[in-house]
Formats: C-alpha cells, sequence, structure tokens
C-alpha cells in the first residue's frame, strides 16, 4: 500500500498544468468555470472550439491506445489529466457521451472500419454524440426500448422516438439502441447503431427542465437513415454492447468530479462565513459533514480505482449522487430568504439556485438511485431475486 | 500509487482470519464475555505468544516484526469481525505510542515487555490525573475512567500533566498506589476498569515540550485503531444479517427478496465500503502521511463507527423478534458499536474535532 504519487505522475501532472495555463488563454478566458452539469447551454459555440483545441493537443482519449490515436495513458495519468482540468476551472466537456462512453465502446465492440471513421473525430474534438437510450415506455427498464429499425436498400431506416437525450440540440451523431427484430422481445433483438443528427428524418424537440434551461430534448425518428455500416457488434447483440457501454465508468470521472465538488463546497462555506450563517450549528455541522463524505469519497475512489468488480460503480454512484443532491440544499440553505428571489427574468438562477435544482437529476440519470441500490442487491449482496 | 495490500499483507490476514475462525468461535466469544469478566485469557496468550500479533509493528531489534501499522490495522479487522474480548486495541496502541518515544527514556522495555506478551493500556484524557516531579521521581494521582481492558493489562500508558505540562507517562498497574476497579460493562465484549491512582510512581516518556504532541498523536492513532475494529465488527455483522435474509422465508419466500430489504441492505453496503476505503487510507498515514493523520485519524473513525452503528441497528431489525434475544448475536453489535462512540466522545464531538482540523469552524 503505497499512496503517493510517483515521480513520473508529478512529471505528467506539471505538463497537464503548464498546457491547461498556456491555453485557457485569450478569447478561451472566458471559459473558465462554464458548461457542465445544468449549464450545458453557456458558451456553446466558444467551448466546441476548445474541445478542438484539447483534441489537436492530443488530450483527448488518453487512455486509448496509441494506434487509434491515444497515448495510451495509465488510470492514473488520465486522473491526473481530469484532476488539473477541474482544478483549473475549464470548462465543462461538450463531448463527454463521444469520449467516454462511445470511443470505449468502439473500441471494445466495433469493427475496425467503423473505428477508423469515428475514433478521429471524438478525439479530435470535431465531432459530438449523444446517448439515445431512454424512450417514453423505456426509462430503468431499457429492455423495453421499441423504437425500430430494419434495413432497407443498404442502409437503416429508423422509427420511433427517444427522449431526455442529452445535448442532442447541438449533436453530430446518437449512438441509438434500437430494436431490429420485429416482433423481438426484452433484450433480444436490440441493435446499437451510429445515427447522424442533422437529417430530415429526424426532429429534436428541446425539453425545458426545472431549472429552466434545457439540455435533454425529446427526439423523433420519422424514416431516419444511417449507413448499413453503422451497426456496433452485431445485429441482435445490442443490448451487450449497451451494457459495454455503461460498464465503462472505473472512477477516472468520478475521482475528477470531486474537485469540482471540492470547489463548490468550498464556495458554500465561503458564502456561510460571509453572511454569518457558519454560527448556526446545523449549518456548521452540516458543512463539515460535507467536508468529511468529500473526503471519504475521494479515499474510496482511489481504492476502487479501475475496479472491474459488479456493484463498484453503483456505489460510487449513489455515494455522488446524494452527496452531491445534500449539497444542492445545504448551499440554498446558506442562501436563506435570498435565495427565493432570481437575479433576473425569464429564469435567471445563480449559483446556489442552480446547483439546489440542477442536483435532483443526479440521483436520477444515469441509473436512478434505486436502480443501483438493486444492482449492489442483486450483484454484490446476492439478495435472492424471488 | 497502489491502494491494495501486498501478498505478504493478505496473507497474513488469511492467517489470522484461519486461526481466528477455528479458535474465537461464538461461544468462545460469549464465554469470555458472560463469564470471563471481558477477558479470553487462553486464546490472548496465543495470539501474542503463537502469533506475535501484538509485536507485529514494534522494532525487530526489540524482537518485533518490524511491519507498519496497515499490518496492525489487518489484526485489528480481523479482531473486530469476532468481537473477542482481548485486549489487542490498547496494546497496539500503547505500543504505536511507545515506538515513537523509543529514543526516550523508559519506552524500551516496555516495548521488550509487549514483545514478550504482556498487555498493555492507554488512556488518554489527561483531564482525570495528574504528576508532579520530586528529585527525579514521579508520582500521578487522580482517578482515570473507563480504562479499556485495564484489568488485563500490565502496564498502563496515561495521557496527564506531568508538573503542569502535557506529558505521557507509563504507570505499573500492579505497582504500588494504583487500584484497578473492574466495570460491569453494556458491552460484555469489552471490559473496562477505573484506575484509581494515589501518588504512583511513573516513568514519563515524553520530553517536555513533545507531550501535547504525543498523547494527540496517541489519540489519532486510537482513532485509526478503533476505525479498523468497527469495519471487522461491521462487515462481520452485515455477513451475518445477509444469510439470514437468505435462510428466512415469510409469505412463502425469502424475506431477502423482498425490494425494502434489499435496498436497505444496499445502503448498508454503500455505507461500509467507503468506510473501509477511509480506513484502510487512515492506517496508511499513521507510518506513510503522518501529516495527514490529524484529519484521517478521526474521520476514519467517525465514518467507521456510523457504519458499524448502522449494519448493527438494521441487524436487529431484520432479524425480527430473534434478533431482540440475549441468545442471538445480533445485540453483541450493536453493544459493541455504542459504546465505541460513546467511549471516543461521541460523534458529536469527533465531528467538531474534523471540522476544526480540516480548519472549517
Ligand atoms: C438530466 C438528465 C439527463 C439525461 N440524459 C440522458 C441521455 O443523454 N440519454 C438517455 O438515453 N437518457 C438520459 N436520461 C434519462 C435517464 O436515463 C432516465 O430518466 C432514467 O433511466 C430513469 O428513467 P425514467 O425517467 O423513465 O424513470 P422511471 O424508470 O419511470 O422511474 C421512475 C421512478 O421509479 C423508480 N423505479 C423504476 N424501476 C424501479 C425498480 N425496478 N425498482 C425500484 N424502483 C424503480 C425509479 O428509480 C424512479 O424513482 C437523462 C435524465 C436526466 C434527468
Amino acid at each position: 500500500m503505497d499512496l503517493r504519487y510517483g515521480v513520473e505522475d508529478d512529471d505528467f501532472r506539471a505538463e497537464v498544468r503548464e498546457w491547461l495555463e498556456q491555453n485557457l488563454r485569450g478569447e478561451f478566458a472566458r471559459l473558465r468555470g462554464t458548461g457542465g452539469s445544468g449549464r450545458e447551454h453557456e458558451e456553446i459555440e466558444l467551448r466546441m472550439a476548445w474541445e478542438r483545441a484539447l483534441g489537436a493537443a492530443g488530450w483527448i482519449g488518453l487512455g486509448l491506445p496509441r494506434e487509434w490515436g491515444g497515448r495510451s495513458a495509465t488510470l492514473l495519468q488520465q486522473v491526473i489529466f481530469a484532476e488539473e482540468y477541474a482544478k483549473a476551472d475549464a470548462p465543462g466537456r461538450v463531448n463527454h457521451m463521444g469520449e467516454h462512453l462511445l470511443a470505449p465502446t468502439l473500441v471494445t465492440f466495433g469493427a475496425i472500419t467503423l473505428q477508423r471513421r469515428f475514433l478521429p473525430g471524438i478525439l479530435r474534438g470535431e465531432e459530438l454524440w449523444c446517448q439515445g437510450y431512454s424512450e417514453p415506455g423505456a426509462g430503468s427498464d431499457l429492455a423495453a426500448v421499441r423504437t425500430r429499425a430494419l434495413l432497407e436498400d443498404g442502409s437503416w431506416r429508423i422509427d420511433g422516438q427517444k427522449v431526455w437525450t442529452s445535448n442532442a440540440a447541438f449533436a453530430d451523431w446518437c449512438f441509438v439502441l434500437v430494436r431490429t427484430e420485429p416482433g423481438s422481445e426484452r433484450h433480444r433483438g436490440l441493435s446499437y447503431l451510429l445515427v447522424p443528427m442533422r437529417q430530415p428524418g429526424i426532429e429534436v424537440r428541446p425539453i425545458v427542465q426545472i431549472t429552466g434551461t434545457s439540455e435533454f430534448s425529446e427526439v423523433f425518428f420519422d424514416g431516419a437513415r444511417t449507413d448499413a455500416s453503422c451497426i456496433v457488434g452485431e445485429a441482435g447483440d445490442g443490448w451487450r454492447v449497451a451494457m459495454g457501454t455503461l460498464g465503462f465508468e472505473r472512477g477516472v470521472a468520478t475521482l475528477a468530479q470531486q474537485i469540482g465538488f471540492e470547489r463548490e463546497l468550498a464556495h458554500v462555506l465561503e458564502l456561510a462565513r460571509a453572511n454569518g450563517t457558519i454560527a448556526d450549528p446545523d449549518i456548521s455541522a452540516r458543512i463539515i459533514d460535507a467536508w468529511i463524505e468529500l473526503r471519504v469519497m475521494r479515499y474510496h475512489a482511489l481504492r476502487t480505482l479501475g475496479s472491474i468488480e459488479p456493484g463498484a460503480a453503483s456505489v460510487s454512484k449513489l455515494l455522488w449522487a446524494n452527496w452531491h443532491r445534500r449539497l444542492g440544499e445545504l448551499a440554498i440553505d446558506v442562501r436563506g430568504p435570498g435565495a427565493t428571489t432570481l437575479t433576473g427574468t425569464p429564469y435567471e438562477l445563480d449559483r446556489e439556485q442552480a446547483l439546489f435544482l440542477f442536483s435532483r437529476a443526479d440521483t436520477i440519470y444515469a441509473g436512478s438511485n434505486e436502480i443501483q441500490r438493486n444492482i449492489i442487491a442483486d450483484r454484490v449482496l446476492g439478495l435472492p431475486r424471488r | 500509487m497502489r491502494f491494495e495490500f501486498s501478498e505478504d499483507q493478505q496473507e497474513l490476514r488469511q492467517t489470522v482470519r484461519g486461526f481466528l475462525e477455528r479458535h474465537a468461535t461464538p461461544d468462545v466469544v460469549r464465554a469470555a464475555a458472560e463469564q470471563g469478566s471481558g477477558f479470553a485469557g487462553s486464546l490472548w496468550k496465543r495470539l501474542v505468544t503463537e502469533m506475535e500479533l501484538t509485536s507485529l509493528a514494534i522494532d525487530p531489534a526489540l524482537g518485533g516484526a518490524g511491519a507498519s501499522f496497515v499490518e496492525v490495522g489487518i489484526a485489528l479487522e480481523e479482531l473486530g469481525r469476532t468481537l473477542l474480548p482481548v485486549p489487542f486495541l490498547p496494546t497496539v496502541v500503547a505500543a504505536a505510542a511507545l515506538s515513537e518515544a523509543a529514543d526516550h527514556h523508559g519506552a524500551v522495555p516496555l516495548l521488550e515487555r509487549i514483545v514478550a506478551g504482556a498487555a498493555a493500556t492507554i488512556a488518554l484524557d489527561a483531564a482525570h490525573a495528574s504528576a508532579t516531579s520530586r528529585g527525579g521521581a514521579i508520582t500521578v494521582s487522580g482517578t482515570v475512567p473507563f480504562v479499556a481492558d485495564g484489568a488485563h493489562a500490565e502496564f498502563a500508558l496515561l495521557a496527564t500533566t506531568l508538573d503542569n505540562q502535557p506529558a505521557l507517562l507509563a504507570v505499573e498497574l500492579a505497582g504500588p498506589g494504583a487500584q484497578l476497579d473492574a466495570q460491569p460493562t453494556l458491552d460484555q465484549t469489552r471490559s473496562l476498569a477505573t484506575l484509581t491512582l494515589s501518588s504512583a510512581p511513573a516513568a514519563c516518556l515524553t520530553a517536555p515540550a513533545a507531550g501535547a504532541q504525543a498523547i494527540a498523536r496517541a489519540r489519532d492513532v486510537l482513532a485509526v485503531a478503533s476505525a479498523m475494529e468497527s469495519i471487522g465488527a461491521a462487515a462481520r455483522c452485515l455477513e451475518l444479517t445477509l444469510a439470514y435474509l437468505h435462510d428466512r422465508h415469510q409469505f412463502g419466500r425469502p424475506i431477502g427478496s423482498f425490494q425494502a430489504l434489499k435496498h436497505r441492505c444496499a445502503d448498508l453496503h454503500v455505507a461500509l465500503e467507503p468506510a473501509r476505503s477511509t480506513a484502510y487510507y487512515a492506517t496508511w498515514t499513521v507510518t506513510g502521511a503522518p501529516d495527514e493523520l490529524a484529519v484521517v485519524g478521526p474521520l476514519a473513525q467517525l465514518v467507521a463507527g456510523d457504519a458499524l452503528l448502522a449494519i448493527s441497528r438494521e441487524s436487529i431489525q431484520l432479524h425480527g423478534g430473534i434478533g431482540f434475544t440475549w441468545e442471538h448475536d445480533a445485540h453483541l453489535f450493536f453493544k459493541r458499536a455504542k459504546s465505541s462512540e460513546l467511549l471516543c466522545g461521541g460523534r458529536r464531538a469527533l465531528r467538531t474535532l474534523i471540522g476544526q482540523r480540516a480548519g472549517i469552524v
């Protein structure tokens, strides 16, 4: 057991820090602190340009093998990059779905031609992706997917509807879970297709969230098309591929996210000191608890970094989602009555208000709290299904 | 960066667990708790002489194994699983404090006695006793409550003031001026005694200016030790509860198949595993990152204690009527959980301490 960073890690950290310092300048300087959950609408064009700058410098897909344009970076190096990125308050990434969900899926399950076609666009920050899993009738129960696709004249024809699709409004492509065997049920007969978003057969209707902003949309497929080759894995094998996509989280994102959490908590503490609420024993206890739990999350993330044990991702998801949701409540309580009015119309939220409202989503998306508990109970604790 | 136990450490765990599974059976634990006034004497002898567990982290030059506190933590965790009433925790915390004082005064012979099999105890609340020196001879007086395993220890390390300066002293418990009164305990797997000192001769283990720091550090190591013990107990208690949820049938199905209970068990797992990570991290800081110990020690104690309390509470509830009986072990874990919390001063005090050390309040 040795929990220090090695010299080579420190060197790598210095390189990352240096690059960020040199590049978050000029026009990009104003990107600091923009984007991220609940604020995906901010500076979207400039953040896309920033994504391309990251790609040109080789900072996207660090963990991918060199032959795919990655750096073959170790997990720890990926953590270091993400930590330094967060420490620099660099902007929320516009292509999380492409980099962290689709790219590893392509590497694991995709045909070489698909890898050649799509990985460079992700690694250069040029093609942005969204995830088309959820449907009106298929949320937690993803196997209830009904959107269907059929091969017609050398391409897939797709009909149906997705919902809650984050970033659909600006994404270039969508990875979609569809039913390709008519009459099939549940996990069978599904396929994982890659579909261009800008085409006549696709209509994107943004949905306004409780924050008044909109980062997810309904996506209607009405005779939408994608080339027959744009399928990851075999036809009918989509469930396995989709589950693979969900299983790539190995704790890198978790550790990086904690840097952002630290900043949010520091801000709440600063506010509590400034307005005197720190003297309220309830508030100070909650702040200390939040601080303690954040440390605990870090130690746990370090111990489970790279873990492929079933349930490890579920524990981490429950921890951070609940923590962040509580932080939202703490933040608004620290604000006090002042938080009941807005800084502007139509519905302009300040930091605490946005945190308070957006963090309600944390325990719902990417597997709700209840679904994570099911996973832990069934796969880790081995409790009987019936 | 490598957050995992080495092969040697895993082997140590297997050896200790194997030994305890064979010998520290629930019956043995019960007997020691109920009739043995909280002391499994013959098993203790084997743990220290045959297994040499108390000398794990003692300097090889003094006959110890020269391991780190991580190894000690593994043994604490394994013993925590069994709730076996033995003076292991106070002895190893005393050994750690003595090792740090080893270039001073009388620490070396005391460490050698631990290597030879002596149990020690440690009482770190300086408010209860005070000492004076006269012509080089130190005597200490006061009444020290809740001395862990005092009745089975040969000597005690005592936080006190020596001529109004914080100091860590060693006192012979069978010596003149020292009287121990064992107390009946709520948690019978833990033996507690009141130590009355009237001008008892003592040796000082700390330099005049270093006493406060040595006491604080010993307290933080004690916190880590308690965290590891709690993690072991919590894990075992959860295992027993899960096994019951498989076995017990109601409404024609195992009660563990009811989602209401599944989700509660999942939450217990989510309480335990991060607390475990924290406790492991804390054992590493004892030697690996001493600067972090002041925060991480109490923090580990807090979250591990919380996990044990949550799990042991739910364990009683999820066992139904049988969980409320004297015969079932559920109450042993529950009582251990509460007594651990109360003896560390309560979770509120612990939280405030962490808040202070983190610079929040
Ligand atoms: C901000 C945000 C962004 C999102 N982005 C995307 C995206 O980009 N792409 C995408 O495909 N989806 C996205 N989603 C959708 C998200 O994955 C779903 O909302 C989630 O899977 C839950 O599905 P649902 O909304 O249909 O709720 P339901 O599944 O209907 O759940 C309703 C309630 O019932 C509970 N429940 C359901 N089943 C069980 C069960 N078996 N046991 C116990 N409780 C149960 C749930 O936990 C929840 O509390 C996003 C959601 C949000 C909030």
